[in-house]
């Protein structure tokens, strides 16, 4: 379209934001799996007796075959790095001195998406275990920040 | 009477990183003009239900749909928006003619990024809200480790991918629409700034602006209005489990299912030797290569090689993104499986100008929403 003549002068856009500001329901599953991790250091999985799948974090539901689960396992705290990234941008867009690194980290046929830490000079890489460090329990609400990071056991 | 579905009409408005003068409402008013044109209807007499594929939060207006009709000719008639990628929208297109209620429908999808000026919250907002948004990590990670299990489990090379970059940014240059063209070497690719590695910035398709409109019609009026119609022979599409937590990190599953499906539609056996030429998805480079193993076209691992060997460049035996994909025309948000589809009709038309495939009668198109979603779409076009 050729119709407009542009002055760089006149105004071109009216600018605005959104106020959004929403409350999510852990649900049942989600209510207990929150509530060991900030009672009892402790990550929960529900097992799928038909699908013999343990997913984490625990779901009400096996989305395979849509059986209602109810048998919790507890799947201890040490997993596998799965896969991992150095992240180099924030959560704004914008860029980081330093990058963080952010992993997946397998437990029971699920896991958690967590910052990881290495404490010695190890670089990671996959299938390295890490370990889930928790904040101390006064300072635990019950929340996946409950849990600080991963960190890698090289030893 | 055969009830085969067509595109009988393409246009495009854009492509462009930034379009400070039109509004979104200009920028689809003159895709949708040009479309209609091309397909020889008229929009308030011919097309009897209008179709957007549009994301609220994108758009940055609620209940986005409304502001859809009066740019389209679709005031006071059908009219409905899905929340998907463009080639969602045409699976909905040709179900509605398949309907058989509508013999001619039109389907629009748009990006105005360049107004989108917080779009890493954006993004964000899109992750799971109680188990990872509360990490206040930038969505990007999620292609970063994607593509860091990818590699790890197919042998693929950081290489491999950079070379993906160099060839659809030069294709880009022969695409007078594309704006990110531009003549790279390796080393260049290779050498820029992390985004979340192993990922680098300059894998990363750049947003633009612009609109695609198609027009979509039953046999009948297809044969009636147009001397190149181009037939739609399969469009699939699929969803893979939103959690982080539950799905494969190296294999895009939703991607081969999606195919699974449209290559049934299509009757097609052996994909690579039914298809001339693909239109794949682009966004991060890595995906070009992962969703053409997806596709089947190669085996996990080998789409690096023989990207590197030159076989999917424009002369090659298997052209990839000859458009110059979302690499070389910038990432379209909702509309870059329209992108896909547009350049594949153009190809199979004969009409793509400088970058014309020879004798090409069967192309696909495949696109994927973007992070963090796990949903695909596929579609296989014939002329």
């Amino acid at each position: 379209m050729t119709l407009l003549k542009r002055d760089p002068n006149a105004p071109s856009a009216w600018r605005d934001e959104m106020q959004v500001t929403s409350r999510y329901t852990f649900g049942i599953a989600g209510e207990r799996f929150f509530r060991a991790i900030k009672d009892d250091q402790q990550i929960l999985g529900s097992h799928c007796n038909n699908c013999e799948r343990t997913y984490v974090p625990a779901a009400a539901f096996c989305e395979r075959c849509m059986n209602q689960l109810d048998e919790w396992v507890d799947v201890g705290t040490v997993g596998e790095v799965v896969t991992f990234t150095h992240l180099y941008v924030n959560y704004d867009g914008s860029q980081r001195e330093e990058p963080e690194t952010v992993a997946f980290i397998k437990l029971g046929d699920g896991g958690l998406i967590h910052r990881l830490v290495s404490s010695g000079s190890h670089p990671v890489e996959i299938g390295m275990p890490a370990k889930a460090i928790f904040k101390p329990s006064s300072e635990r609400e019950g929340s996946i920040l409950d849990i600080v990071h991963f960190e890698l056991i090289t030893n | 009477m055969s009830d085969r579905v067509a595109i009988i009409g393409v246009g495009w408005s854009g492509f462009r990183p930034i379009t400070p003068e039109f509004s979104y409402k200009e920028l689809m008013y003159e895709a949708a003009r040009r479309a209609y044109s091309d397909a020889g209807v008229d929009p308030r007499r011919d097309v009897e239900s209008f179709i957007t594929v549009a994301e609220d939060f994108h758009e940055g207006t609620s209940i986005f749909d409304e502001y859809t009709p009066d740019q389209l000719g679709a005031v006071l008639k059908p009219m409905h928006t899905i929340a998907g990628d463009g080639l969602h929208g045409l699976a909905t297109a040709y179900m509605l003619v398949k309907t058989g209620q509508f013999s001619i429908v039109a389907l629009e999808g748009h990006s105005k990024a360049s107004n989108m000026l917080t779009h890493a919250g954006i993004t964000a907002y899109a992750q799971d809200p109680v188990l990872n948004r509360p990490l206040r990590l930038n969505t990007h990670f999620v292609a970063g480790m994607e593509m860091n299990r990818y590699l790890y489990d197919t042998g693929t090379t950081p290489e491999q991918c950079a070379q993906v970059v160099v060839k659809n940014r030069r294709n880009a240059l022969d695409n007078p629409s594309a704006p990110y063209g531009a003549e790279l070497s390796l080393d260049e690719v290779l050498s820029g700034p992390h985004l979340s590695w192993p990922l680098g910035m300059r894998e990363t398709a750049e947003h633009v602006d612009g609109a695609i409109t198609l027009v979509i019609a039953n046999e009948e009026k297809a044969l009636a209005l147009s001397n190149y119609p181009i037939w739609i022979l399969g469009i699939g599409w699929s969803n893979d489990s939103p959690a982080l937590e539950n799905r494969d990190w190296s294999s895009a599953n939703y991607i081969k299912d999606a195919a699974r499906f449209a290559y049934r539609q299509a009757g097609i056996h052996h994909s690579y030797q039914a298809i001339d030429f693909a239109e794949v998805d682009d966004l991060y480079a890595y995906r070009e290569l992962q969703s053409l193993e997806a596709l089947g076209f190669f085996k996990p691992g080998e789409a690096g090689q023989v990207t590197e060997e030159g076989l999917t460049h424009r002369d090659g035996a298997f052209p990839v993104n000859v458009s110059g994909g979302s690499l070389g025309m910038g990432n379209l948000l909702d509309a870059n499986g329209l992108a896909r589809a547009l350049e594949v009709v153009l190809q199979l038309r004969g009409t793509a100008g400088p970058r014309q495939l020879d004798e090409v009668s069967i192309g696909l198109a495949q696109s994927w929403r973007g992070v963090p979603t796990a949903s695909g779409a596929v579609a296989i076009l014939g002329n």
